[in-house]
């Protein structure tokens, strides 16, 4: 659930298209789904186990609880990731980059629910703890990659020449390599933003709420109606944090780049 | 296709881009003789690369018509209408995943030829291009060098040995050491083949060189003047012709005249071969009453320069003497040979065949002489023409 | 209980189990490089037409896996359909991206030369254009096929194939003695699945790729 590949070469209109899709379709979209839903909601008749489920208090609290446990991993990832995405570029430590790498890619691999539960289970018994922890775990290796092939591709020409007219590395750092970086950075944190949203979910399992907490209620009272409202308030929040951090990308980057 | 017919005829060709005023190509008559080199020059923007790219359809003609080989060909189906151009671009666009044998082998195969057939033609036109097949055939374009490349481009148009073949700037690539190799060595191909080439460039003096008929363009691709690379540079027809041809006209109609059109002075040096001994070679520089005798090889090519005071220092012809430096292909032009003699040792630029032999010299000497008889010609030319103007009878 | 008597005592359930992730697995990756490959190739030309494709996939890309399981099943119900429909669909986007991307930044001058011998769009795009594109293309496959191998085990739940039986299994039996070795089994399992497939893909992209475009 990361965007970790390259973006397609798009030339003028096809950007607007984009743009235009990005920014209006995508909330509508949500917007119509959440209504439909709503509105078959509404229209139905719950019974007593839908009606403890499926109610205003409990999907509000859902959201909320998603909302939190996500932004709490999001700054628990980026406060671990960037600095280590800056200091693992520097000079010094050139030598372990490339081994660090290797490990971030080869992490990819691990599944959240895996080291979700091996968290849970072995050391934090408190679910949204838990939740919070796994995910940033999950997240920092896609950010910390992120962070340091975006720090390595600052053109060493613009360093240099940085240096060349005197500008300390400190200077060079905060002055040059960060806001040319500033791009990648902002794809790192949209991808820790859109990663923690959406398994975040996974906190039902252990017993953290969200919206989660609809689905696997709604499969163990056999509620089909409770899983799809569940499943679709997690997918619209999921969807709604991507589409924020696709418009904070947007115009947090400095012009220019 | 009827005799005198043009291979190609453009037929007010026009192409108008929509938000733009002035057509880029503005009702163009051209008609391209066969087995001729014509040449599209003009400055930058005239439209020469879409006139040329409307011929094989990679663009469409707004109005106008093209027959190729007495045949309207503006609507027919354009793939099919490529395959019987051969088209050579500047980037040349080998593919990179391919072979140069299975480069070559694209056009063949899409005429589906037989495998037989088709191998055969790949090693006979690596062979026209100067590469040896047996090296050559699978290696990849990533493995080869700029001007190999082109080589390869310029086989790959060949293959299905197409009648008409385009060519966009193909030798512009390259550094100029490279391009006047190519150049020269597609010259001499076309002796052989005289296939029918539209060359499209920005370069007059490379026009000059190449073509047998040259069409300068202005903006809409309006020919200023379409004739012979000779009549063109006796007779401009405007002043924006004049520009474009620039300084040194008289310069550039050496760029007309080849070596083997002037009589080259064979018999003036005398040579020697290889395993000569040190006395007959006294002997025969003695004889020659010149100061130097010109070393050949076995294949007679020529190796070094050898003077009477080298011969007595010398036991071994060798080693004896300087090396030749300047050698000039024979269908080079005097321009080219001018350039060899400011380079080497004694104003003397040594003329060689295809395979290397040597056929003659060239000096300073020679190259006034001919400066001087184009002079006289032209004097006599324009005499004639005011005295026919004066009582034309 | 170690992670060695755990596995001693259940090897053959664990073998069994990855085999079924390696099954769906490959078999979501089969169908989503088919789809993602022919859509990208309908849409590569046009700007307008790529840029809805992707903003679309890109959407079903965010939906979280457990809520795209689960109305999955309740539309197809349980089991291994659903499953690997769902593994398809989140493995579309890096392929048909990377398909997008690939075909694009094919050098003009190459696409111009093959026009201009005569070359049929379906012919450039076939012997010219596809393989020229390979590499990336194969990338963007791999990076599909590690990313869903961690998504498979959470369909596990809705009694999807693979390795996320352990994982919810060894959740389910919390407080036993075997519980913590299960999960590690599990997760274990699945990231040496995913390391292996990448690996697998790795060497096959290198020993496909024709050596002039290395």
């Amino acid at each position: 659930m990361t965007a970790i590949t390259a973006d397609a070469p798009i030339s003028g209109t096809g950007r607007r298209v984009m743009r235009l899709a990005r920014y209006i379709g995508v909330p509508l979209f949500v917007v119509a789904v959440c209504t439909a839903m709503y509105v078959y909601v509404q229209g139905q008749e719950l019974d007593s186990i839908e009606g403890r489920i499926i109610n205003a208090p409990n999907i509000q609290g859902a959201a909320v609880e998603q909302i939190q446990i996500s932004l709490w991993a999001t700054l628990l990832t980026l406060v671990v990731a960037v600095p280590l995405g800056i200091a693992l570029t520097r000079p010094w430590a050139r030598r372990v980059t490339p081994y660090i790498i290797a490990i971030a890619n080869a992490g990819q691999g691990i599944p959240a629910i895996g080291l979700l539960f091996i968290i849970y289970v072995l050391w934090v018994r408190n679910g949204a703890r838990a939740t919070i922890l796994g995910m940033a775990v999950y997240a920092v290796l896609p950010v910390l990659r992120g962070t340091m092939v975006g720090l390595q591709q600052v053109d060493a020409g613009v360093v240099k020449a940085a240096r060349g007219m005197g500008m300390s590395k400190r200077a060079v750092l905060g002055r040059v390599e960060m806001p040319l970086a500033v791009p990648i950075l902002l794809t790192g944190v949209r991808t820790a933003l859109v990663l923690t949203v959406a398994t975040s979910v996974l906190a039902a399992f252990i017993g953290g709420g969200t919206f989660g907490g609809f689905i696997t209620s709604g499969f163990a009272q056999s509620r089909p109606l409770a899983v799809a409202v569940g499943s679709v308030g997690a997918a619209a929040l999921a969807v709604m944090a991507d589409w924020i951090g696709g418009i904070a990308e947007d115009f947090l980057r400095p012009k220019g780049l | 296709m009827t005799q005198g017919e043009p291979m190609i005829r453009l037929d007010e060709l026009t192409k108008r881009y929509p938000g733009q005023e002035a057509p880029a190509v503005d009702a163009v008559d051209l008609d391209i003789p066969e087995g001729e080199i014509v040449i599209l020059v003009g400055p930058s923007g005239c439209g020469k690369t879409t006139t040329l790219e409307m011929i094989n359809r990679l663009i469409e003609p707004t109005s106008g018509r093209i027959f190729l080989q007495g045949e309207d060909v503006t609507h027919v189906d354009a793939d099919q209408l490529r395959r019987r151009m051969g088209y050579v671009i500047q980037q040349i666009g080998l593919f990179p995943h391919q072979t140069i044998a299975q480069n070559i082998a694209t056009v063949p195969r899409m005429l589906d030829w037989d495998s037989t057939r088709i191998s055969n033609r790949v090693d006979e036109l690596l062979d026209l291009v100067g590469l040896d097949p047996e090296r050559y055939r699978d290696r990849f374009p990533k493995e080869m060098s700029g001007g190999q490349r082109q080589r390869v481009g310029v086989a790959r148009a060949m293959a299905a040995d197409p009648p008409v073949m385009l060519m966009d700037e193909p030798f512009g690539a390259t550094d100029p050491i490279t391009r006047e190799r190519l150049q020269n060595e597609f010259l001499h191909i076309q002796e052989d083949i005289r296939k029918t080439i539209v060359f499209v460039t920005h370069d007059i003096d490379e026009a000059i060189k190449m073509g047998d008929r040259i069409a300068i363009l202005q903006e809409g691709s309006r020919i200023a003047q379409y004739d012979t690379p000779e009549n063109i540079l006796s007779d401009p027809a405007d002043e924006f012709v004049e520009q474009f041809l620039g300084s040194g006209i008289v310069l550039k109609r050496l760029n007309l005249t080849r070596i083997t059109d002037i009589d080259v002075a064979v018999a003036e040096w005398p040579t020697v071969a290889v395993d000569t001994d040190v006395d007959a070679a006294r002997r025969a520089l003695r004889e020659a009453d010149q100061s130097h005798l010109l070393l050949l090889d076995g294949d007679r090519r020529p190796q070094r320069w050898i003077g009477m005071r080298d011969l007595e220092h010398h036991r071994e012809l060798s080693s004896a003497g300087t090396a030749v430096e300047a050698t000039i292909d024979q269908r080079a032009t005097l321009n080219d040979a001018l350039q060899e003699m400011l380079v080497s040792a004694n104003g003397v630029a040594v003329v060689v065949d295809r395979s290397g032999a040597y056929t003659g010299t060239v000096d300073l000497d020679t190259v006034t002489a001919a400066i001087r008889e184009m002079r006289t010609a032209a004097v006599q030319r324009d005499r004639a023409q005011v005295s026919s103007e004066r009582d034309p009878a | 209980m170690s992670v060695a008597d755990y596995l001693a005592r259940r090897w053959d359930t664990v073998l069994e189990l990855t085999i079924e992730h390696l099954i769906a697995v490959a078999l979501a990756i089969g169908i989503a490089t088919v789809l993602g490959v022919l859509l990208a190739v309908l849409v590569y030309r046009s700007d307008r037409s790529v840029a809805l494709s992707l903003v679309s996939i890109n959407v079903l890309f965010t939906v979280p896996a457990l809520a795209f399981f689960s109305i999955l099943v309740i539309l197809v119900g349980l089991g291994w359909t659903s499953a690997i429909t769902v593994l398809a669909i989140y493995a579309l986007l890096p392929i048909v991206r990377n398909t997008i991307t690939g075909l694009r930044e094919v050098d003009p001058a190459i696409v111009r030369a093959a026009t201009g011998m005569g070359m049929s769009r379906w012919a450039r795009l076939f012997r010219v254009e596809l393989p020229l594109a390979y590499p990336v293309i194969m990338s963007g496959i791999r990076v599909s096929t590690v990313l869903i191998v961690g998504i498979a085990t959470i369909g596990a739940y809705v009694a999807g194939p693979g390795l996320g039986a352990e994982l919810f299994g060894g959740l389910a039996a919390l407080g036993t003695a075997r519980a913590p070795a299960q999960i590690t089994v599990g997760t274990g399992a699945v990231v040496l699945v995913a390391l292996l497939l990448d690996a697998v893909l790795a060497l096959i992209t290198r020993v496909t790729t024709p050596r002039g475009l290395r």
